[in-house]
């Protein structure tokens, strides 16, 4: 019999068994996919040590590391938590203006880096995160830092 | 001598036409949208981000900021099967 792909769109099975008592539990973050890319950069900037944890975990374990990388995963998700927490309570409205117009534009960065900006200010005198691009070379300013954003539809809101 | 209104009175219908199809249309897409503009070139990474919105708020656009996802929030990841064929 030759092997086909598997089409998954006919049943769902929702699982509610909870995971054993013997795993610790932690409180899965509750923020939706607008602030999660919005604060991105800033959860990067603090927990890049359990990032990097948890993303080396899973290449070595080719495949089994979905119980294996558990603890990686525990702390990954506690210091996102933080990080999201931490802005609530101080900035919250650039936070949500940014997240507002990222949920209007397709999730793109470019065409709301007005809001981006205070938030990136905010963040930085009040939690000292600063936003970085990894991989930007040596010469040229970092795309969230330049004055024209050549892919935006308006200049009002680039 | 004025201007002659007469001859560019069908563009003013052609474009009015244009723009009444154009507002109706992006006002559906909105209320389709919850409000928002619409989502293009959703790859399967949006896809599922906006499957975890979805079991986040109940909507598929829904959008919020908390830190601690709702109790049960875990156990709502479905498995996707096929049928048996048995």
């Amino acid at each position: 019999m030759s092997a086909r792909q598997p089409r998954f769109n006919q049943h769902l099975l929702i699982d509610t068994t909870p995971l054993p008592d013997s795993i610790p539990k932690v409180q899965e973050v509750g923020s939706s996919s607008a602030p999660l890319l919005s604060a991105s950069f800033f959860i990067g900037a603090r927990c890049k040590a359990y990032n990097d944890d948890f993303m080396q975990c899973k290449t070595e374990a080719n495949g089994k590391g979905e119980m294996d990388c558990l603890r990686e995963g525990r702390k990954v998700t506690r210091c996102a938590g933080s990080v999201l927490d931490d802005i609530n309570k101080s900035c919250l409205d650039e936070f949500r203006k940014h997240w507002e117009c990222l949920d209007n534009n397709n999730q793109q960065l470019w065409q709301c880096r007005r809001w981006e900006r205070p938030l990136n200010n905010c963040v930085f005198e009040k939690l000292n995160l600063e936003k970085k691009i990894p991989g930007v070379p040596e010469n040229e300013t970092p795309v969230h830092l330049r004055k024209r954003q050549i892919f935006a539809h308006s200049v009002i809101t680039q | 001598m004025g201007v002659p209104f007469e001859a560019l009175l069908p563009y003013a219908v052609c474009i009015g036409m244009f723009g009444f199809s154009g507002a109706a249309l992006s006002k559906i897409r909105a209320m389709q949208n919850g409000g928002k503009r619409a989502r293009h070139s959703v790859d399967q990474w949006d896809r599922q981000m906006m499957d975890r919105d979805r079991r986040l708020t109940g909507f598929l656009r829904g959008q919020t900021d908390n830190v601690k996802a709702p109790a049960g929030f875990e156990l709502s990841n479905p498995w996707r099967l096929e049928p048996g064929f048995t």
